[in-house]
């Protein structure tokens, strides 16, 4: 039956298929992201209460998950574990889309989408916005530049801009420079997206240091381990996908080191909630953690997000083993993005008073409009066809790949005059 | 590594040009008007006195038609304040105009700012409408624009006409202490708090006058008496805003006195 609908369809192929579905959820996206514009943000459920919901989440979460471009890109240019380069091309076109990603979201989100370039003309230093904004700006010019070399393995552009394409490939021997911008540019805004948060004294359960903290290491933890996922995955489902999996292993076990500072961190920021009763902040740590993101919490964050996936990682059999090492990897992606969720939310659904001497906090809720989820699964969709197409044209997952080796210019050294 | 070299001469360009990164951001930084404080010839404030306030909402009804506001975006709220001595007691709340305001500390392209004077402004036409400053507002005070405010505005003629222009849709936006008011009042010689011209619409519609407004920096002002002889509070002074809304608390001697007269 299968075969005779292959024969009589030869674009049936599974590829194709995937191709159709992404193209689906594409137009599903844009039809919602025409509606928005058109109509505003009123058919959301966002609410002056809470002004940030789903398309926020997703923003963090793909910056956050963008993440293993600029740690991967210094381990292997900076600290020099040369070996890893081919997980480090994986990662910085990964970091490309999720950026991009980022970016679409941000357009839907804000108010005046016609406005967007205001953001890098107009400036407020002393807004955490700001330089959130020119970070994430500058940093996507590294990472186009740093995709520059995969970009140039397109084989239609190799045949037919090839002094181009030499260009292009050129552009990974200012890689070590790169790293460098990258490393800064990233962990200044991985960092300050968190204290976008805690800077805020009006939001008692944002209000405090270890948000940027939090932010940084959890964005390290779920960049790499989506990178090594993405990698895997690939690497199963189709042959264009190569992978050196004791390559992948060791890179996930560093994921599980990572994660016990990680939940050590987590750990002390929640409990830490409890030593005194500040309004508003307890009655977040309460919806985060008895209310209605409870499950999220325990299930998605700790349980699922750190405590198991740091057993997988750490123990060797389940490590070695390919589909309990994707599990854990894939869980630890779900984590980071549970988390982003759950903070952002826990601060907007406590109301704290201004009224004195009133009863302090009062609650809200927000569920994701039908319109919020269609758009956000564009974007989602927008970032797996990029990697797809990745895959199968860019050899981005190829470990087998080597980078155009690099000159080296030998000088001869003086000749000294004898004694 | 031994392909690439990457020099002491490299690093130390690499940090000079970081260094003059920084440098030029701290120029942007002192050139630009949005985050300096506030220091000008008057400093606008208001006093609102709750054993005054029977919650009437006129306030609300004037700024609405004053300020062209959609029925659904309110930029003054009357809320119910508990009871003292069997009365309800009221709280009128505008926009507190901070003098350290979160919403114009955290705005990226500086949309939100201070004048000289200390009203908090809002650059409707540089607001890119992120919302940021609605999460930093402690008085949620700023009220955004899902939607475009069409049609006619239910508060007008009955309560005022439209005197600023109608936001757009996906802008937030929020009380201005009616400074086109006070600027035209100003231009024609008033003094804003005495003439009511020059005076905020909410200021004027008070049928009890349980709202005063004028000059801090004129001793002689109605503000500055007030202030000098009673006792106010502000709200959240907790978090050293620097609100100028000064509130008399509900006084229920007096509010007897004013029941029986």
């Amino acid at each position: 039956m299968i075969a005779n609908l292959r024969a009589k369809f030869p674009a049936l192929n599974p590829w194709m298929l995937w191709l159709g579905f992404l193209s689906l959820l594409l137009a599903i996206g844009l039809a919602c992201g025409i509606l928005i514009f058109w109509k505003g943000l009123v058919i959301t459920n966002l609410t002056d209460l809470v002004p940030w919901g789903l398309w926020i989440t997703i923003d963090l979460s793909s910056i956050a998950l963008s993440a293993g471009a600029f740690s991967l890109c210094a381990a292997v240019y900076l600290i020099g574990l040369k070996r890893y380069e081919p997980v480090a091309r994986t990662a910085t076109f990964i970091g490309l889309t999720g950026y991009t990603m980022a970016m679409l979201s941000l357009l839907l989100d804000i108010g005046r989408p016609d406005r967007f370039w205001h953001a890098v003309v107009y400036w407020n230093t002393h807004s955490l916005l700001w330089e959130v904004t020119m970070c994430v700006v500058l940093y996507l010019t590294v990472l186009v530049l740093e995709t520059m070399p995969i970009l140039a393995n397109f084989e239609w552009l190799k045949s037919r801009f090839p002094k181009l394409a030499a260009r292009m490939s050129r552009v990974h021997h200012y890689a070590p420079y790169l790293a460098i911008a990258g490393l800064c540019l990233s962990m200044l805004h991985q960092s300050s997206l968190g204290a976008v948060y805690g800077v805020l004294k009006a939001r008692p359960f944002w209000y405090k240091p270890e948000m940027a903290v939090l932010f940084m290491f959890s964005a390290i933890v779920g960049g790499i381990s989506l990178t090594v996922f993405a990698s895997m995955l690939a690497s199963r489902l189709t042959p264009r996908a190569r992978v050196n999996d004791a390559l992948l292993e060791r890179v996930a076990h560093f994921v599980g080191w990572a994660l016990v500072p990680y939940l050590y961190f987590r750990a002390w920021d929640w409990l830490a909630m409890t030593y005194t009763y500040q309004p508003g902040r307890t009655e977040g740590l309460e919806v985060m953690t008895k209310g209605p993101l409870s499950f999220n919490f325990w299930v998605g964050e700790i349980l699922l997000g750190a405590v198991v996936p740091l057993i997988l990682l750490l123990r060797q059999r389940t490590r070695q083993n390919r589909f309990w090492r994707m599990a854990a990897l894939a869980l630890v992606v779900g984590g980071v993005i549970a988390y982003r969720w759950d903070i952002n939310l826990s601060g907007f659904l406590v109301i704290v008073s201004y009224l004195p001497g009133e009863a302090v906090v009062s609650y809200t809720s927000y569920l994701p409009s039908l319109v919020e989820i269609g758009a956000g699964l564009g974007v989602i969709a927008f970032g797996l066809t990029a990697f797809s197409l990745g895959v199968r044209y860019l050899r981005v997952v190829d470990h087998r790949y080597v980078a155009e080796a690099r000159e080296t210019v030998k000088k001869e050294a003086p000749e000294t005059v004898p004694v | 590594m031994s392909e690439v070299k990457f020099s002491r001469r490299d690093f130390l360009k690499l940090t000079a040009f970081g260094a003059a990164a920084a440098a030029g951001t701290r120029l942007v930084k002192e050139a630009g008007a949005s985050s300096a404080a506030p220091g000008g010839e008057h400093q606008w404030a208001m006093v609102i006195d709750q054993s005054k306030c029977t919650g009437c909402n006129y306030c609300t009804l004037a700024c609405q038609a004053h300020n062209d506001v959609s029925p659904q975006n309110q930029w003054n709220v009357v809320l119910q304040a508990g009871e003292v001595g069997g009365h309800q007691v009221f709280l009128p709340r505008p926009c507190m105009q901070c003098a350290k305001a979160p919403c114009v500390e955290v705005c990226m392209v500086g949309a939100s700012y201070y004048r000289d004077d200390g009203i908090v402004m809002m650059d409707y036409d540089k607001c890119i409408g992120c919302r940021y400053c609605q999460a930093a507002c402690p008085y949620q005070a700023r009220v955004f624009n899902w939607e475009a405010f069409e049609g006619s505005n239910p508060a007008v003629p009955e309560w005022g006409k439209p005197e600023v222009e109608r936001r757009p849709r996906g802008v937030p936006e929020k009380c201005s202490f009616c400074y086109h008011r006070i600027d035209r009042g100003l231009s024609l010689g008033l003094t804003p708090g005495v003439d009511l011209q020059a005076t905020p619409a909410c200021v004027n519609a008070c049928p009890t006058g349980a709202r005063i407004f004028g000059d801090l920096n004129d001793p002689e002002s109605n503000v500055s008496k007030i202030l000098k002889e009673h006792f106010s509070y502000r709200l959240r002074d907790d978090l050293a805003t620097g609100a100028r809304v000064y509130y008399l608390p509900a006084d229920p001697k007096e509010m007897d006195v004013e029941v029986e007269s």
